[in-house]
């Protein structure tokens, strides 16, 4: 099994567990990038975002700086069962794009693999 | 008399029903035969917060959060006009007397409330800012869990915690917290909620 190192710690807004990429979002644009399997990570996602997020069932997980088990795109991540931590301070500047995550959205984590 | 098309009156409604507090309020359906109610409302403020509600649009109403009782009328004929009911609320300042805002969700066994201190509830909406996360257990209203700054006394949230401990589970109330007590705004169903613990 692959060692892994706690990376960031957060809010379990919508539980599940999801491995993958880093997609850094930052606009809407970059959403629509995403690959299969992307694990998306902004600083936090307003709705007009979400409606890309609704037509782009390859995301696996979702990961923000702010927010919380409230907020809008909370709902909609149970919703379309996406794992989502919320809450994971400066989760832009510690991920890097690309890189292999694990996200444990059941501890409310993210493991670099 | 049922709302059921005007999702926000409706949900004010649902407010009342459980016996939670909202601000003082005035649903103004015809301006013309309702003059002397908006009248009778404006009276003695200098502010009032101006919602709207649609049929089947009540994504995009025109609102004002905080209107000069002067331009109050005048707003609320023009956009009556274009058919949106009126909701007029009393208006409660941005930071003078408020101690927090926020959300209140509703879970099997616990109450959950993620709050801001100042401001309006649409930083947590719209900005994603969570300054408080607290959990109170529903079968004794004991502190559960906590993270972030204490924006409001543990002993005033337990209050709330009380008046929505016997509402139905998986709800989500928008709620301001003023000195004068709370005051709720709005209630939502949100069924994915029972994937949280």
């Amino acid at each position: 099994m692959a060692k892994r190192k706690v990376v960031l710690k957060g809010i379990i807004a919508s539980p599940g567990r999801a491995q993958g990429r880093v997609r850094i979002v930052r606009s809407p644009k970059d959403l629509l990038q995403a690959r299969q399997e992307d694990i998306i990570v902004a600083s936090f996602l307003l709705p007009d975002i979400c409606l890309a997020f609704r037509k782009n069932s390859r995301i696996s997980g979702i990961v923000t700086e702010k927010g919380g088990s409230t907020c809008h795109v909370a709902i909609l991540a149970r919703e379309f069962n996406v794992p989502y931590v919320a809450g994971a301070r400066a989760a832009t500047k510690k991920l890097k794009n690309n890189s292999l995550v694990c996200l444990d959205a059941e501890r409310g984590v993210v493991y670099e693999i | 008399m049922k709302f059921d098309n005007l999702p926000k009156i409706e949900s004010l409604q649902r407010l009342v029903r459980y016996g939670l507090p909202i601000p003082a309020t005035l649903l103004v359906f015809d301006c013309g035969k309702q003059e002397k109610e908006i009248d009778a409302f404006l009276r003695g403020k200098k502010h009032v917060s101006i919602r709207a509600d649609k049929m089947n649009d009540s994504q995009f109403c025109p609102s004002i959060p905080r209107c000069p009782s002067a331009k109050a009328k005048s707003f609320c004929r023009k956009i009556s006009k274009q058919g949106f009911t009126v909701i007029l609320h009393e208006y409660f300042p941005l930071r003078k007397g408020r101690i927090a805002c926020g959300h209140v969700l509703t879970l099997k066994e616990h109450i959950l409330f993620e709050l801001v201190d100042r401001g309006a509830v649409s930083r947590l909406d719209r900005e994603g800012e969570v300054e408080e996360i607290i959990k109170f257990r529903k079968s004794d209203l004991a502190e559960a869990e906590h993270s972030g700054k204490r924006t409001a006394s543990p002993a005033a949230l337990k209050k709330i915690a009380r008046l929505v401990r016997n509402i139905p589970c998986f709800k989500i109330l928008d709620f301001t917290l003023m000195e004068s007590g709370p005051y709720f705004y709005q209630i939502q169903d949100d069924e994915t909620a029972s994937r949280l613990s």
